[in-house]
């Protein structure tokens, strides 16, 4: 019974041993790519008519992560109810998280407490992804600008495509930056540089910059947990 | 709701006066907060208030809303002991207002600690003495005050009032 695999497989395990990792080193999850880099060989070198088609289908199947965070969040619900009716535009309520999402609405006050959550569930999200921001209170701080704990504008931590302004808009607003948005992705070109010059000093630096340790019970704030 | 009972009671009798209260049948403990009165002329300090109800009675509610004047930098007797409720009160305003509370003790045995301010933040915010330097550090892109930033010609002759918090002009044009 000579099994060449089963000499091997311990003897393997003594060269990995050096270098020693933590027994509880974090699995590394890379942050989902979707579109243009699997979209890159094609849409480089795609004709237009193609880039129209890929465009075309991106624009009407926006997969909607509402962030609400205020009051500006029921105009949401109200512009995703039958008399506004966002779906119609192919925006889609319905993704069950941020790794399925293409279009992130931030709609209220983002606070300083916030603010790490909002761009973890950003740098979650597939490229391409878009964001709108619904309402004063995210697009400048709004009337709690001067607070000591509303971050000013939801565009000091993640890019914004639409800014919708209102207090709280109404949903006819909401669906023109909806409007806006496609109009934008229309005219954009599939080539992946663009894009990856757009997202790159976002998409790169992870949420870390903006990142606490998760809470754990028992543990001393500033020891963090590894 | 109506609070129908305002009592100012001594700093000395602050705790023993809400133990009596709630052995009268106040024993439902709604809130404690602190009003910043630094800067009245007299008895400069901060107001403690603490609002309790009595809920016996089905259909009246009747309510004390208890105040002390505690003077800058001294520690409150805490109510931890008498109302377990008051433990996130008490952290609340202690990181509002600076205020600290003695005897403080929510079980957990780690003291006051901040309870709502993100990690890192420093200063107490509520005081009126603490700077809303957001002011300074980041224009407003409207207009602070109605009239302004307008075609209009004429503001409106409406008084400006110099709010606790607005930083002065030693922090710069803005």
């Amino acid at each position: 019974m000579e099994q060449p695999g089963r000499p091997d497989a311990p003897a393997s395990q003594p060269v990995s041993q050096p270098v020693s990792q933590p027994v509880s080193q974090p699995v590394s999850l890379p942050m989902p790519t979707i579109g243009p880099a699997s979209m890159g060989v094609l849409g480089g070198h795609a004709p237009k008519p193609i880039k129209v088609v890929l465009n075309w289908g991106r624009r009407y199947s926006l997969w909607v992560f509402n962030f609400g965070l205020a009051c500006c969040a029921i105009e949401f619900i109200a512009a995703s109810m039958g008399r506004h009716d966002f779906i119609r535009l192919g925006v889609i309520p319905f993704a069950p998280g941020p790794r399925q999402a293409d279009l992130m609405i931030v709609s209220g006050t983002v606070t300083d407490k916030m603010a790490p959550a909002i761009r973890r569930l950003y740098d979650q999200m597939p490229e391409p992804k878009y964001v709108i921001s619904f309402g004063a209170c995210s697009n400048s701080g709004g009337p709690y600008w001067d607070s000591y704990s509303v971050t000013k504008g939801v565009d000091q931590i993640v890019p914004v495509d639409v800014y919708v302004p209102g207090c709280p808009p109404r949903p006819e607003a909401l669906l023109h930056g909806i409007i806006r948005l496609q109009e934008q992705i229309a005219t954009e070109r599939l080539s992946t540089q663009k894009l990856k010059g757009r997202y790159a000093g976002n998409r790169v630096g992870s949420a870390g910059d903006v990142r606490r340790p998760l809470l754990r019970r028992g543990a001393k704030p500033g020891e963090g947990g590894q | 709701m109506k609070v129908t009972d305002v009592r100012d009671v001594p700093f000395g009798e602050w705790s023993s006066t809400v133990l009596s209260l709630r052995e009268e049948g106040y024993a439902y403990f709604d809130w404690l907060t602190a009003v910043d009165e630094t800067d009245r002329e007299t008895d400069a300090g901060f107001d403690i208030v603490c609002h309790l109800l009595d809920t016996r009675e089905p259909g009246s509610l009747a309510s004390v809303l208890l105040r002390t004047r505690v003077a800058d930098g001294l520690p409150v007797p805490s109510l931890t002991g008498i109302f377990r409720g008051a433990a996130w009160h008490e952290r609340e305003t202690h990181e509002m207002f600076g205020i600290e509370f003695d005897g403080f003790d929510d079980g957990s045995g780690l003291g006051l600690r901040p309870l709502l301010l993100p990690d890192g933040f420093e200063g107490t915010p509520l005081r009126k003495s603490f700077v809303l330097a957001a002011r300074a550090s980041k224009a407003w892109p409207g207009a602070k005050e109605p009239g302004e930033g307008h075609d209009s010609a004429r503001a409106p002759g409406r008084r400006r009032v110099q709010a606790p918090g607005v930083p002065g002009p030693e922090w710069g044009p803005r």
